[in-house]
């Protein structure tokens, strides 16, 4: 745990960590090497001389405090290290997060993650710190205990020592079948999950099939799975909880029997026979605690062990010496891409002169929104080559690249703030008329009017309150004010209305006006302002040409159009 | 909603007899698990008490032992026995307890979980279009699985923090009052420091420690979905600005929260660990002997059982977290429970045709929204939010303010209007996704809310823009309303709906899995969405025609579907595209919740009405080429040669 804690932190951690496993241990040390002196206490007062106790425990009092204040430091420690360690976990994620390519990002991915760095990573860490020092002492303070048996009485220390071995391996293998049976849960309960998403998303469909009456049998099923894998694991994971419980009882019977019989064979004073039970039963509260405690730590685990795998998750290389790229040209040279054992682009070559405008037209799952975030790099080719400028994207440096890009996404994400600042993203230096302006030719404008609170009003998480037209207004206003030379488009393919529709088509067209563009289009209108038109299917181009010629050809791309243009085109 | 109306009484299926009561059926699903649980908590107590035999045991070992003169050999044997005997006990009863509050877990949680379901599968479209997926699967995983640490650990938890201390505190007593009460001297210091800890400093302090908590999994949350645009931007150092301050906003106010608490939780630590109990009984065991009040062997009994004194403040230091967990899971666990089903007709009437007619039909959504999820205002789809079965409006303001339709049957009627008129709306209540709130929609004459819902489902089928398919095989996809099709009719279907040589390459043909063996694209699922309705085969059909140029195989499909079901069926489509509304019999125009306008496409073209202002309104975006002319014949005649 300490060291996974380690590996997703850096090592620069690890001497703090240590500093506060150490203190953690030195209290629970302290704790059990202040039981030493019950054993004189005991056998005092035990033994009809109440007098001769006071200085024990005057001395017992003593070595309270001092293990109130290590206590207290280890505490105070331990959680301010822990949250220094959050933070670092946090900045770390922050900067490794930025650095990872976009197309690392999928729609599931980020749904997960914003768990995980949520409130996950919080929780497990919430727990990481609570659960530590009572781990550290459920562990030091039983040795330290069997060590001052040992000094008093061999043989009843040695008969205490002999144990720690057993629980150790009992405790590893029930933590090991644990694990196992948590694993099996898992699989079960994602099943189950995702089986009730889709019941609840097909309610409508579900009704019109009349599946009403019965229990959807795909969900049903998945429930029972669960209900079967939670009793298999309980099979599973139940015998090690017991063993463990067993061994320590076993032990402290072992040491009841064996204290009794030193006793009456008069080997061993009957106070100290007391005292020595006392101690042992101080033993067994933090061993039998053991397993429970595990068993939280392995859900905080879990957590850091998915978090650590998106840190070792590499970023795209950057060079080391970074070419400018010269001009503002795209080319695409016999680009293959492969996704999850799935070639989503096959062989592409494509050439955009500086200026010009080309369209990607085909059916959906065509791989057009692929293609047009290779050339921002959102992912690296796996053959061929992505050139801006004649130089390969791999070898301009990340920030060099996007600033000569405007990207204008289908699904636009807006921030959780104003729409001025979510239009100032374009560019953090530009002054207000600038701004303004950008808005104006985006017409923007217009919805800033009709907004109650105009610049400053708030547009929700994600831009939830405005329409799909105005965020896409915000988002082109937001490209325009960067000024870039290419920009990237990938078109809404749902209707906008009429409004709307107008008003982005408005805003696309001051936006991509003498710059190097390429288009995911799924507008006539847009495909027949571009110079050059590329359709796409299964990852290939197909066919490519200008709008008359490829419909003069009567291929892929003239039957597209003639299914889904209005008569009135003839 | 909380509260049965008597509309819902006996109306549930035969698999569920559930006689009325919504609201009690968690309680009732409970109170059937009762009696095991009662063995839980029972076989609990036993092994925890008996739990305590060892530590009597050696209580007892000391009076034997101490008293001056050879002890009692045999005595001693009989008492270690007991003690091992009660750890066997122990053992045993615990580890049954805990393997029954396992199971008994698992089976409530299946029952609730089935029941969520049964409800869900019940509950009115319209109350799923307020609320979000995300939230009500919440409802049925992790809010289910709450229940576990009640049901599972709480009867151990609850019993070593209360009955354990309970019978050794009355134990100790008849040992000897003046110690018992100063062993519980630990327990009262920790008790009087509970007051600091809710002093209004450290209570504010702990609320800005929850809202720091909270803001840094929002900003965490918002920076992930928007990486795309932080990146985009090149503001990899400044976009997540809010982020990194959330973060540092968050150690200011822990590491304030830590300072104000540290000494206060110390102190309690402190008071409540093992060495100060400890301190605390000896010496007052001390005082005691040697006042000669108390025999030296029971000092013992103090020393081993006083500790467990302290574990129920100890356990209210934790404060059952989990367990308020499990309460507020539960709560709204039985908030969906009480949702109520449609009401189902007590006598049903068989509709005679299958004439569509809506009457002073008048639509608002629903304003009360309890239950989760109530809270999603009016957003409409974006990147990382779900719209849900339709449309999601503004609580309370009427979609629909008195629509009168008639729908012939063997007609096409193209339902058109701007975005926002309650076109969706208006097409969802003729398979009852809603109810209207005022007026009626009658089906041959029955007003639908007097149709039995499979006979409903039989006359009426729809194709939908928010495709849904299951995770199973594409016949049983296609044959979700008709399970017995057999494979010949379920291929013709697919013909139809152009999309039978898509499935022929799929990798098993008609029984590859979806989502696991293949994933269709979005005209492809609703390619598929309308061979359901061509097998379906219902002389009803609402269609939401697709609003995109994405794929033109789809288009043709609905065309096509559109001609071969015309016959004698009585269709609805909301049509976007011109062409759809030209080759319709009957065009209605939908503005603002009323019909503005009504009858054959050329006649309201001619009378250059509203819906003639509408159609010019469109020709702007109809492709280059287009005449001006907006009465353009062969325009509205569709005559486009194929």
């Amino acid at each position: 745990m300490i060291r996974l804690l380690l590996r997703v932190l850096g090592p620069g951690y690890a001497p703090a960590m240590r500093r506060t496993v150490a203190l953690m241990g030195a209290a629970a040390a302290a704790e059990g090497l202040s039981y030493a002196l019950l054993v004189p206490t005991l056998r005092a007062l035990l033994g009809g001389a109440p007098g001769d106790a006071w200085p024990w425990l005057i001395g017992f009092g003593a070595a309270v405090a001092g293990y109130g204040v290590l206590r207290y430091a280890a505490d105070l420690r331990g959680m301010r290290v822990g949250t220094t360690m959050l933070r670092g976990m946090y900045r770390g994620l922050g900067a490794h997060l930025v650095r990872l390519p976009i197309g690392w990002y999928g729609k599931d991915r980020v749904g997960e993650l914003s768990v995980l760095a949520g409130r996950g990573l919080l929780q497990a860490m919430g727990v990481a710190a609570h659960l530590l020092a009572p781990l550290v002492s459920a562990v030091v303070t039983p040795l330290t205990i069997v060590a001052v048996m040992l000094v008093f009485d061999w043989r009843m220390g040695l008969a205490a020592l002999a144990a720690a071995p057993v629980v150790a391996v009992v405790q590893a293998w029930a933590g090991r079948a644990a694990a196992a049976a948590d694993a099996g849960r898992h699989e079960h309960d994602t099943e189950a999950a995702a089986r009730v998403i889709e019941f609840l998303q097909a309610q409508p469909v579900l009704r019109a099939g009349g599946r009403t009456h019965e229990r959807f049998a795909l969900l049903d099923d998945a429930l029972h799975g669960v209900f079967r894998a939670a009793r298999r694991s309980l099979l599973g994971a139940l015998p090690g909880v017991v063993g463990l419980t067993l061994t320590v009882q076993a032990a402290f019977t072992a040491l009841l029997g064996l204290g009794a019989y030193l006793a009456v064979g008069g080997d061993l004073g009957a106070a100290e026979t007391l005292a020595f039970l006392v101690l042992a039963a101080r033993c067994a509260d933090p061993l039998l605690s053991l397993g429970e405690l595990a068993g939280r730590l392995r859900g905080a685990r879990r957590r850091l062990a998915d978090l650590d795998e998106v840190l070792r998750t590499e970023p795209l290389p950057e060079p080391a010496e970074p070419v400018a790229p010269a001009g503002h040209g795209l080319e695409l040279e016999s680009v293959t891409l492969r996704r999850a054992g799935r070639t989503v682009l096959d062989g592409v070559s494509l050439s955009v002169p500086e200026g010009r405008r080309i369209a990607v037209v085909g059916p959906s799952g065509a791989g057009k929104s692929t293609l047009l975030g290779l050339i921002a790099r959102f992912h690296d080719v796996d053959a061929g080559a992505v050139r801006v400028g004649g130089v390969d994207v791999r070898a301009i440096g990340a920030e060099e690249l996007m600033a000569r890009i405007a990207i204008v996404f289908q699904d636009v994400y807006l921030f959780d703030g104003t729409i001025e600042e979510n239009v100032r993203l374009g560019r953090p230096g530009a002054s207000d008329a600038e701004v303004r302006a950008a808005a104006a030719a985006a017409r923007l404008d217009e919805v800033v009017e009709r907004l109650p609170g105009g610049w400053a009003a708030r547009v929700g998480e994600g831009g939830a309150l405005l329409s799909g037209g105005e965020r896409q207004r915000v988002a082109i206003a937001r490209a325009l004010l960067k000024d870039a030379r290419i920009v990237l488009l990938d078109e809404v393919s749902s209707a906008l209305d009429p409004a709307n529709e107008a008003a982005v088509h408005e805003g696309i067209e001051r936006l991509v006006a003498g710059r190097t563009v390429v288009t995911v289009a799924h507008r006539l209108r847009t495909v027949r302002n571009a110079d050059h038109i590329v359709f796409l299917d299964g990852g290939r181009i197909v066919e490519e040409g200008g709008h008359e010629e490829l419909l003069r050809r009567g291929g892929r791309y003239a039957e597209f159009w003639s299914l889904s243009a209005v008569p009135a085109a003839r | 909603m909380h509260t049965p109306g008597p509309a819902a009484a006996g109306l549930r299926p035969a698999p569920h007899p559930d006689p009325g009561a919504a609201e009690p059926s968690m309680w009732r699903l409970l109170r059937m698990h009762a009696p095991m649980f009662a063995a839980v908590v029972l076989l609990q107590v036993v092994g925890a008490v008996a739990g305590l035999a060892p530590l009597l045991a050696v209580a007892e070992l000391g009076r034997t032992l101490l008293p001056p003169g050879p002890a009692d050999p045999q005595h001693v044997r009989t008492v270690v026995i007991a003690g091992a005997a009660g750890l066997l006990v122990r053992l045993v009863f615990t580890g049954a307890s805990s393997g029954l509050g396992h199971v008994l877990d698992a089976r409530v949680q299946l029952a609730l979980r089935r029941e969520l379901a049964a409800r869900l599968g019940r509950a009115p479209i319209g109350w799923f279009s307020r609320r979000r997926t995300g939230e009500l699967a919440k409802v049925v995983g992790e809010d289910v699985s709450a229940v576990h640490p009640v049901i599972a650990h709480a009867p151990g938890e609850l019993v070593a923090a209360f009955v354990v201390p309970l019978v050794s505190l009355v134990y100790l007593l008849t040992v000897d009052r003046p110690l018992t009460l100063i062993t519980l001297i630990p327990v009262a210091l920790a008790l009087a420091l509970v007051p600091l800890m809710m002093l209004p400093a450290r209570v504010r302090e702990q609320e800005e420690f929850d809202a720091a908590m909270g803001r840094i999994a929002d900003s965490v949350v918002e920076f992930v979905q928007g990486i795309a645009v932080v990146k985009a931007y090149g503001g990899a150092g400044r976009a997540h600005r809010a982020f990194l301050s959330a973060v540092d906003d968050f150690v200011r106010v822990f590491l304030r929260w830590v300072r104000g608490m540290s000494v206060v939780a110390a102190g309690m630590q402190l008071a409540l660990s093992p060495p100060f109990v400890l301190l605390v009984v000896l010496a007052g065991g001390a005082a005691r002997i040697a006042s000669g009040g108390l025999a030296p062997a029971d000092l013992l009994p103090f020393v081993l059982l006083g500790l467990g004194l302290t574990a129920p403040v100890a356990a209210l230091g934790h404060g059952f977290d989990d367990l308020q967990a499990a309460g507020r899971a539960l709560g709204r666990i039985r908030a969906v429970l009480a949702v109520r089903p449609l009401p189902r007709p007590a006598r049903p009437v068989t509709p005679r045709g299958h004439r569509v007619e809506l009457r002073g039909v008048r639509f608002a959504y629903d304003p009360g929204g309890s239950g989760p999820g109530s809270a999603a205002g009016p957003a409409p789809g974006g990147p990382g939010r779900e719209t849900e079965h339709g449309p999601d409006h503004g609580a309370g303001r009427e979609v629909l303010r008195g629509v009168d339709l008639v729908l012939e049957p063997g007609t096409v009627t193209a339902l058109v209007g701007p975005s926002g008129s309650g076109k969706s709306t208006l097409v969802r209540l003729l398979p009852r996704f809603f109810d209207p709130t005022h007026g009626s929609v009658l089906l041959g004459g029955v007003d639908l809310r007097d149709v039995d819902e499979r006979e409903l489902h039989r006359l009426v089928s729809f194709v939908f823009q928010d495709v849904r398919l299951l995770r199973a095989s594409v016949a049983d996809n296609i044959a979700l309303a008709v399970p017995h099709a057999d494979a010949a009719a379920v291929t013709r279907a697919a013909r139809l709906a152009g999309i039978h040589e898509r499935v022929m390459r799929l990798p098993r043909g008609y029984d590859t899995v979806l989502g696991e063996e293949a994933v269709l694209s979005h005209g492809e699922a609703q390619r598929i969405a309308i061979a359901r309705a061509l097998l379906a085969d219902t002389p009803v059909l609402v269609l939401d025609e697709a609003t995109s140029f994405a794929d033109p195989l789809t288009e043709r499909a609905v065309r096509e579907a559109l001609a071969t079901l015309r016959a004698d069926r009585t269709i609805l489509v909301i049509a976007h595209r011109l062409e759809t509304i030209a080759d319709a019999d009957t065009v209605a125009l939908l503005d603002d919740g009323v019909i503005v306008e009504h009858g054959a496409p050329a006649e309201l073209l001619a009378r250059g009405g509203a819906f003639a202002e509408f159609w010019r309104h469109r020709r702007p975006h109809a492709p280059v080429g287009a005449a001006a002319a907006g009465t353009d014949s062969r325009m509205i005649r569709g005559d486009e040669p194929r």
